[in-house]
């Protein structure tokens, strides 16, 4: 059974990090197909959030078609987050380690490096197109 | 929003609570929307307990109006069985147990479940036969709790109701109040005041804030969060920024101006590199901007005479 | 609401209830006593039928019990300080009447039961403190006939009731308008005995116009039963005879001043100094000198009472009334 945790200061809003935690929890295997996800009772008893953040979540979980709400019983996994096979994780993140080597070398610090991937991250999202535009 | 109050758990309008000497509360206008829990900040003296008095009956407007649940706050049973109240410090009958204020509850109130207030203490610890007065600040504050919650209410107003209690005390009574947020049939809509921003960021999902007896800010916290933006740019002239935008608080060092604005565009001024606003820093700027003159020397740091 | 008022009162009720029989166990026993005293030494005179009141030289209880029925003056004001004052003005300090006012009463039907309650203890307390304390003074009532007379018309008959009733309808409006417990038992305290004295010194002997009767200058008049004797003095021809003031006064007769005796009905004495006459008494009547008395008959006393317990009644209900006003009106 899934155990939440919301941070507060993470920066995150907490039904993201709800989002974040049922899609890990799917893709390490705690949860599987069929689970029933804990009832928003069960959930703000255990975090103390406010209970429209967890039917929120639930809710898009529910648009990415990772879970189904069944009338009366509750909500339940449907299927798997799809993404690249574990394969290409290791290879992207095998470039990674080398660009950051090299970032590294060029005298970037991890707060450099982290503001960059921020920014590549953000230009590239085109639903955050206003806050792109005031970046030099 | 529904001017006619019946979608709203709370509507004020011009709401004014003056005294002989002082003005507590002027031209409050405020909607609270069925259904979210409302944190309403502020600094001391800002008219937040007067506020939610104001909200319950408890103390009368001297102008403006109040429409609460869809009507105005008055003596009448089935209003006062609609609200719940928590003041500061958990005033309850120190003398008498917890127990004791729940079987004063069942006679004083049609609806009440005082089985659960029971049940929810138990598990929490709290003894049910002890004066409540010899309770520790977090059990007492839990028992008051219990005891508004147990009315069975459809709004629920708190004064600071975590403000003496450690930090496992205050995760507990959240719990307690967004748990039976959860479990409530009719539905309830919760406006707490409390200064303790990072609690109020993971319950609530409105927000009032209160400076200088006035109200500087109403609204969604996504939207409100949404709207505003923190600009970081080198030292320079602002106007064009002024025209286009409200600039909330501006702090500036003589090589930096860093702005907060609620927008009214998309911002579009290169010199500025623009960053999303927390929860603790909008209501910061607004509680800046309101501040007396005394602290008006906190914006300007270095600034050259 | 009932229950809760129950429940807070708990403790005062008991310490009341065993003040009272305290106070009855110390009055019935003293009682019982003064009365055997009593009856011991007028029962040959009662059997004659010849007994004469006052009866000035029965020494019925000179001790302390004495004192504490005199001290009943005061059960109103502590009842009223204590326990009325603190209603309202307890529960707005403490802030623990903002539980009360947010349950499903209103203020005013929370106000109701609790007034309700306790000007119903009040009533009765003062009510038994007042029988107790009639049944008690019976065998003084009779020897002395002072019944009417002020202080003791106050601690007997109807009077504790209804003064009990007043002092704590003024506590508790006291406590509602003036907010804090402190300065409401002060105003109760001092408003209680205030109007009280007002009442006893100056307004309650013209509830009836007292009767005035003249008599010749050698009669011993007392008007019959338990007066209330409000003035006595002469009157001569020319007027109300002052009563001059210091000691050693020189009088004749029921105390008419020496000084003020004509000459017509003084003799010389041996030592060449003026002495009154053997005749002086009837010489002063054919001067036209006479007696008056001022007084409330004996058989009025009951009328005062009820009238006097009437107009405390009825401030009582005023001050009621006007906390009902306050309490919803004003902020909580």
């Amino acid at each position: 059974m899934i155990s939440f945790r919301v941070d507060g200061r993470s920066g995150v809003p907490p039904y993201l990090q709800l989002v974040q935690q049922v899609r890990q929890a799917l893709r390490m295997g705690v949860l599987d197909v069929g689970d029933q996800l804990p009832t928003v009772r069960e959930v703000v008893a255990e975090v103390a959030v406010n209970p429209n953040t967890v039917l929120k979540a639930y809710r898009d979980l529910e648009r990415e078609g990772l879970v189904e709400a069944r009338a009366g019983q509750g909500t339940f996994v449907r299927r798997r987050p799809t993404g690249p096979p574990p394969t290409t994780h290791s290879r992207l993140g095998r470039s990674l380690a080398r660009w950051v080597r090299e970032a590294r070398e060029a005298g970037l610090d991890d707060e450099s490096i982290e503001s960059l991937l921020k920014v590549t991250l953000r230009s590239a999202d085109t639903a955050t197109a206003d806050f792109g535009e005031g970046i030099a | 929003m529904n001017p006619s109050g019946e979608n709203t758990a709370v509507e004020t309008s011009g709401l004014t609570k003056r005294y002989r000497r002082a003005t507590a509360l002027s031209d409050c206008s405020v909607t609270v929307p069925l259904g979210r829990i409302s944190a309403l900040v502020g600094p001391n003296g800002a008219g937040k307990s007067t506020l939610l008095r104001l909200l319950t009956g408890l103390a009368w407007p001297t102008g403006g109006s109040a429409l609460v649940l869809g009507g105005t706050p008055r003596q009448d049973p089935a209003f006062l069985a609609d609200i719940g109240y928590l003041a500061q410090d958990v005033p309850l009958y120190r003398q008498l147990s917890a127990e004791d204020h729940v079987q004063a509850g069942a006679r004083l109130n049609e609806r009440w479940d005082g089985a659960s207030a029971r049940t929810r203490l138990r598990e929490l610890g709290v003894p049910l036969d002890r004066a409540v007065g010899t309770l520790s600040g977090g059990q007492r504050a839990q028992v008051g709790l219990s005891l508004a919650l147990a009315k069975r209410p459809r709004l629920l107003l708190l004064d600071e109701p975590v403000a003496a209690l450690d930090p496992l005390a205050r995760r507990h009574f959240f719990a307690t109040l967004t748990t039976a947020m959860a479990e409530s049939e009719e539905g309830l809509t919760v406006v707490l005041s409390s200064h303790l921003i990072a609690d109020l960021e993971r319950v609530c999902d409105h927000l009032i804030l209160l400076a200088a007896s006035r109200v500087q800010l109403c609204g969604d916290i996504d939207d409100l969060l949404a709207e505003h933006v923190v600009l970081v740019g080198p030292r320079k002239d602002t106007a064009p920024i002024e025209r286009a935008h409200t600039v909330v608080h501006a702090t500036t060092t003589p090589r930096q101006t860093t702005l907060v604005i609620r927008r009214g565009g998309p911002v579009i001024d290169p010199a500025y590199q623009a960053e999303d606003i927390g929860l603790e820093d909008l209501v910061l700027a607004y509680m800046g901007a309101a501040a007396p003159p005394a602290y008006a020397h906190l914006s300007t740091v270095g600034e050259e005479q | 609401m009932t229950w809760l008022t129950w429940r807070q009162y708990r403790t005062s009720a008991a310490i009341s209830a065993a003040a009272l029989a305290a106070f009855a166990v110390l009055i019935v026993i003293t009682g019982l006593h003064i009365a055997a005293v009593f009856h011991a030494a007028v029962g040959p005179c009662l059997a004659a039928h010849d007994c004469r009141w006052p009866a000035d030289n029965l020494a019925l209880d000179n001790g302390p019990v004495g004192l504490v029925v005199e001290f009943t003056l005061a059960v109103p004001a502590v009842l009223g300080m204590f326990l009325g004052a603190p209603l309202v003005a307890r529960e707005i300090e403490t802030g623990a009447g903002q539980f009360a006012w947010t349950q499903s009463v209103t203020r005013r039907r929370w106000l109701a039961v609790k007034v309700g309650w306790l000007l119903l203890a009040a009533l009765a307390w003062g009510g038994v403190v007042g029988a107790l304390v009639t049944w008690w003074s019976g065998p003084k009532n009779a020897a002395y006939l002072n019944a009417f007379d002020p202080g003791t018309f106050d601690v007997q008959g109807i009077m504790p009731a209804a003064y009990t009733l007043f002092a704590m309808a003024l506590g508790i409006a006291a406590g509602t308008v003036i907010r804090r417990v402190l300065p409401a038992l002060g105003v109760t305290l001092f408003g209680y005995f205030g109007i009280r004295l007002i009442f006893m010194g100056w307004i309650r002997q013209h509830y009836m116009s007292p009767v005035t009767t003249t008599v010749s200058i050698a009669a011993n008049y007392l008007p019959s039963g338990a007066f209330w004797q409000l003035g006595q003095g002469f009157r001569g021809p020319n007027g109300l005879i002052s009563l001059p003031n210091g000691n050693n006064i020189h009088t004749v007769g029921n105390g008419f001043p020496l000084s003020d005796v004509p000459a017509a009905c003084l003799t010389h004495g041996p030592a060449g100094g003026t002495r009154p006459s053997p005749d002086v008494l009837s010489c002063l009547g054919s001067h036209g000198f006479v007696q008056y008395f001022t007084y409330q008959p004996a058989d009025r006393y009951w009328p005062f009472q009820f009238i006097e317990a009437g107009i405390f009644v009825a401030m009582a209900a005023a001050l009621i009334a006007v906390t009902f006003a306050v309490i919803s009106r004003r902020d909580a």
